[in-house]
């Protein structure tokens, strides 16, 4: 074998290295525990994250608290499992979760804030709608539609990701967050 | 004769070892460093954007759709962050934070880790006095009265205050108030 092709096989080594790497904390959902459709990473924030907890938390949600002060549940999928577009609508239902505080926020494909002409960016506990019995009940979908506006708008054809952040949880929920009755996210109708 | 047959197969084999050993140090490294590389940079811009601030603090309008620094902003919280180097010394923190809602101030080493945070129901209406030293300081550290010594795992420390927004303009007029207070030193 010559020295040049052996510096090449080397360099692709490397390669091959940095790529599943970056397909591992890209491609592999994160490690944690589920409730309903939503995940949790219980390392999230803590010194005990592992490294690619860590390498994880860095790409997608940087500055993490750990879950005695913050637990972050990660929504991608509907009920049906179909990955959360931006184009389509969605209805978010269930008990109020068990915090001092909490918020829900949909994010782009990039993990930014969608642009929306009533500048909402989250639903929270002071301003989600409520059914009758007391439950959250709000829809999630894109601004320019048919009949009334979302409660949460969306904008473009790309994939949708939402955040429910529960801030100071109940000491139940700290020690099992797998144990949350989470929202619903039952599809509206057809999506374009 | 035996000895020329058994060369390249001896030399393909060890450089087979070789090259995946290299494949795996490179995916080990990669994750490694991701986390520093990225803290690094944050760290950077926090510290030159916050030098022009009064008490070292840089203080971002609340998060919207245009706040494209740092992914999954929460837009129902107001921010204020210092980046701290201990290296040489320690660093003042101070804060008096009246306000009725949920705030917390996290400390964040530079691999990212959250090592310590403290939220208004831990402290109180006691003021916020921290001196926050390196691990491994070289220097001399004098306890004060009232003044709690943090011990941060490197010499560079990400402050990152949080205070809940509320949706009305006094109580966000109030949570501004409460930010201006928090120095850095």
């Amino acid at each position: 074998m010559t020295r040049g092709r052996l510096a090449a096989l080397y360099v692709l080594a490397i390669l091959v290295g940095l790529g599943s790497a970056w397909l591992w904390l890209t491609q592999v959902g994160p490690s944690g525990v589920d409730a309903g459709v939503w995940r949790v990473n219980l390392l999230a924030g803590s010194p005990s994250a592992d490294a690619y907890t860590r390498a994880r938390v860095a790409l997608g949600a940087l500055l993490a608290l750990d879950r005695r002060e913050t637990l972050y549940y990660i929504a991608r999928t509907d009920e049906r499992g179909e990955p959360l577009r931006a184009q389509c609508r969605y209805r978010l239902s269930g008990p109020v979760p068990a915090a001092r505080w909490w918020s829900i926020t949909a994010y782009d494909d990039e993990f930014f804030l969608f642009e929306n002409s009533v500048r909402r960016y989250s639903v929270n506990v002071d301003t989600a709608p409520r059914d009758a019995t007391g439950h959250m009940s709000f829809e999630i979908g894109p601004e320019v539609t048919a009949g009334p506006p979302p409660d949460l708008p969306t904008r473009g054809d790309g994939t949708l990701l939402l955040t429910l952040r529960l801030y100071n949880p109940a000491l139940t929920l700290q020690r099992d967050p797998a144990g949350l009755i989470a929202p619903r996210i039952d599809l509206v109708g057809n999506c374009p | 004769m035996n000895t020329a047959l058994r060369t390249p197969r001896t030399s393909l084999g060890a450089h087979g070892i070789g090259l995946l050993l290299v494949a795996v140090a490179a995916h080990a490294l990669t994750v490694w460093a991701l986390p520093r590389l990225i803290m690094a940079e944050v760290l950077r811009v926090t510290q030159n954007e916050g030098r022009a601030s009064p008490g070292g603090v840089l203080r971002p309008p609340p998060a919207d759709h245009t706040a494209r620094r740092i992914v999954m902003p929460s837009p129902d919280l107001l921010y204020a962050t210092c980046s701290l180097d201990v290296s040489q010394r320690p660093a003042q923190i101070s804060a008096n934070i009246d306000y009725p809602r949920y705030w917390s101030i996290a400390l964040y080493a530079d691999n990212s880790d959250n090592f310590v945070v403290r939220n208004d129901r831990d402290q109180g209406a006691r003021a916020l006095r921290w001196l926050i030293v390196a691990r491994h300081a070289k220097y001399p550290v004098t306890p004060t009265e009232n003044v709690e010594v943090i011990e941060a795992p490197g010499t560079r420390v990400l402050l990152l205050l949080r205070m809940l927004l509320p949706e009305d303009a006094a109580g966000r007029e109030a949570a501004e108030v409460a930010r201006q207070t928090l120095r850095c030193d």
